[in-house]
């Protein structure tokens, strides 16, 4: 584990300045036309105002419990899925690749949209509801933003791992691994897949920023009370502090995974040379 | 470059369906042979032969095929197709202009690191593009309303900020790409020799960077197309909206509909009765991931070509 403070502090320090340059650009440009009656740590939503503190850290709360039970699941699920895949027969994994290369470029607007219709769908048909689809009283739901928050992130760590897991099988240490007897199995379980998942940390930047974008658009759709949808509704200063409260403990994950993978990254030199 | 792309079976797919999908949306009324107005017109109730209602919009798509109708019951079919051509184009040149200001404000200074451009960049991690464009097209529209705009002056402020949103990401992507070039050896020695640095921009860098160019127009392309769509759920809509009186007297329904035609602003004019028109959002949506889908393809294409060029 490294993490270096000072080198902390400067992407700090670029994160606060690229965001209070942000909040201020628009006013900048097009003025100042918040309404009269709209105090600065107010938002309103459908007309009624309500306070950003402390109600900023519950939707965090909220936000980020979906968040990081969705990649949860989208790293599992992508994991088993290759697992699945590298067992099946050549010609069906390039089926499998070319499915993934269709099903990625699919917006993440139509995924939630289709989701969520096809969920009142089963339920107008059957009579089953699946999950909640939208909040209701403050009654938050969970089931089905995470798991549709999951979808896209599965379908690309998929595909990453199982361009990965092609690069990994040509190696000479899995030749040796056939050539002494050992299973299939065993060696995908064993070696292969550890190796796999350092090289899967280095996409962690992607898949964050990839996430937190189809978050905004989860949380608008679903109209749950998340912290995406305050982002959204305030302005100015408490625009500011909200964006803060999300890109602080990120940008700390940021920086332990970067000096992680630069480590690792100079390992493998080591090795090389 | 341009043969070597022609070969790449995805990338000319790709290229011919959206062709074929433009072609299409400018000729449409001479090529299905229908009156442009009659179709776009308001079909608020159906009447069966003796003149009685028989159904009233929006129609779905099995009343009225091939895709039903909007709220207000205009044929979604004829919307979409005569949407084509406005989104596409809007994306193309949102794209188009991104790339040419980025490279153009890379090259002006190709030594420096852009370190506030960087400081917007790490801050953008955060904060998603939607959110971003919303930020600022809200504060435009609320201007827009107080102090009267022309529609032209509208549209150009609304590409122009998102064109400068996409920006600074690229810069620092180029202006890491220019330094490499910058320090082959090819390039130090005609500099050596006493070239022009318009001269090494234009007869070196560019050409380099020219298949690199490509992807990356494509793939702005693919992302303006996404942040258009978000923005059409955030019912802002390119070229402003007009509010249009639904209901009866005493119970007067307001309804937005956005003065350009295109896919988000079908989206964002009935969004929020997803639950009763599914088809209404599901048709535009589903045009604009079939449409992603062969840009996708293009981008594939390319990347092969890249690939073999590097062998």
């Amino acid at each position: 584990m490294n993490f270096s403070f000072h080198s902390y502090l400067k992407r700090l320090r670029s994160t606060v300045i690229g965001i209070l340059i942000i909040s201020v650009l628009p006013a900048l440009f097009f003025g100042i036309n918040t309404k009269l009656e709209q105090k600065v740590w107010q938002y309103s939503i459908n007309g009624i105002m309500y306070d950003v503190f402390p109600d900023v850290f519950d939707r965090y709360m909220y936000s980020m419990t979906i968040f990081f039970s969705a990649l949860l699941t989208g790293l599992l699920a992508a994991l088993v899925l290759t697992f699945i895949t590298t067992l099946l027969p050549k010609f069906l994994q390039r089926v499998i690749y070319g499915v993934l290369t269709l099903l990625e470029s699919l917006p993440d607007l139509f995924i939630v949209v289709v989701l969520q219709v096809s969920v009142i769908y089963i339920y107008k048909a059957t009579g089953i509801l699946v999950a909640n689809v939208s909040n209701v009283y403050n009654n938050p739901i969970y089931l089905l933003p995470i798991l549709t928050l999951a979808v896209l992130p599965t379908i690309q760590l998929f595909k990453i791992t199982l361009l990965l897991m092609k690069e990994e099988q040509h190696k000479p240490y899995v030749t040796v691994a056939r050539a002494m007897g050992l299973g299939r199995l065993y060696i995908t379980l064993k070696h292969v897949f550890r190796n796999i998942l350092t090289s899967l940390f280095q996409y962690y930047k992607t898949i964050f920023v990839f996430m937190l974008s189809n978050l905004f658009i989860v949380e608008y759709v679903f109209n749950l009370n998340g912290v995406m949808f305050l982002l959204l509704n305030t302005q100015g200063a408490a625009f500011l502090v909200t964006a803060l409260i999300i890109a602080l403990p990120f940008s700390v994950l940021f920086e332990i995974a970067e000096n992680n993978t630069a480590s690792v990254d100079e390992r493998k030199e080591e090795d090389a040379a | 470059m341009i043969i070597k792309l022609m070969k790449q079976p995805q990338f000319v797919i790709g290229m011919l369906f959206i062709a074929c999908l433009l072609i299409f949306s400018f000729y449409w009324p001479s090529l299905l042979d229908v009156n442009k107005k009659e179709s776009l017109k308001l079909l608020d109730f159906l009447y069966d032969k003796d003149g009685k209602v028989i159904g009233a919009a929006p129609f779905p798509p099995s009343e009225i095929p091939p895709f039903g109708t909007d709220l207000a019951g205009k044929q979604l079919f004829y919307q979409v197709i005569d949407g084509a051509k406005y989104t596409i184009i809007i994306a193309i040149v949102i794209a188009f202009f991104r790339i040419l200001f980025s490279v153009g404000i890379t090259l002006l200074n190709p030594k420096s690191n852009f370190s506030y451009l960087n400081d917007i960049v790490q801050a953008t991690l955060y904060i998603p593009t939607a959110i971003l464009a919303y930020l600022f097209m809200n504060a435009l529209l609320v201007k827009s309303e107080l102090d009267s705009m022309s529609f032209s002056k509208l549209i150009v402020l609304q590409a122009l900020i998102l064109i400068g949103i996409g920006v600074p990401p690229l810069i620092s992507t180029f202006s890491r790409e220019i330094k490499t070039i910058l320090n082959r050896d090819y390039i130090i020695n005609t500099f050596a020799l006493g070239s022009k640095k318009s001269y090494v921009y234009f007869k070196h860098v560019l050409p380099e960077l020219s298949t690199k160019l490509f992807l990356l127009f494509a793939q702005q392309v693919i992302q303006s197309l996404i942040l258009l769509a978000h923005l059409g759920v955030l019912t802002i809509f390119i070229g402003g909206s007009r509010t249009l009186m639904l209901g009866d007297f005493l119970d007067p329904m307001p309804y937005n509909i956005p003065l350009a035609g295109e896919w988000a602003g079908i989206i964002g004019m009935s969004f929020s009765k997803l639950q009763a028109a599914p088809w209404v959002i599901l048709t535009p949506l589903s045009f604009f991931a079939i449409t992603i889908f062969a840009l996708n393809l293009m981008v594939q294409g390319i990347q092969n070509c890249l690939e073999t060029n590097k062998t």
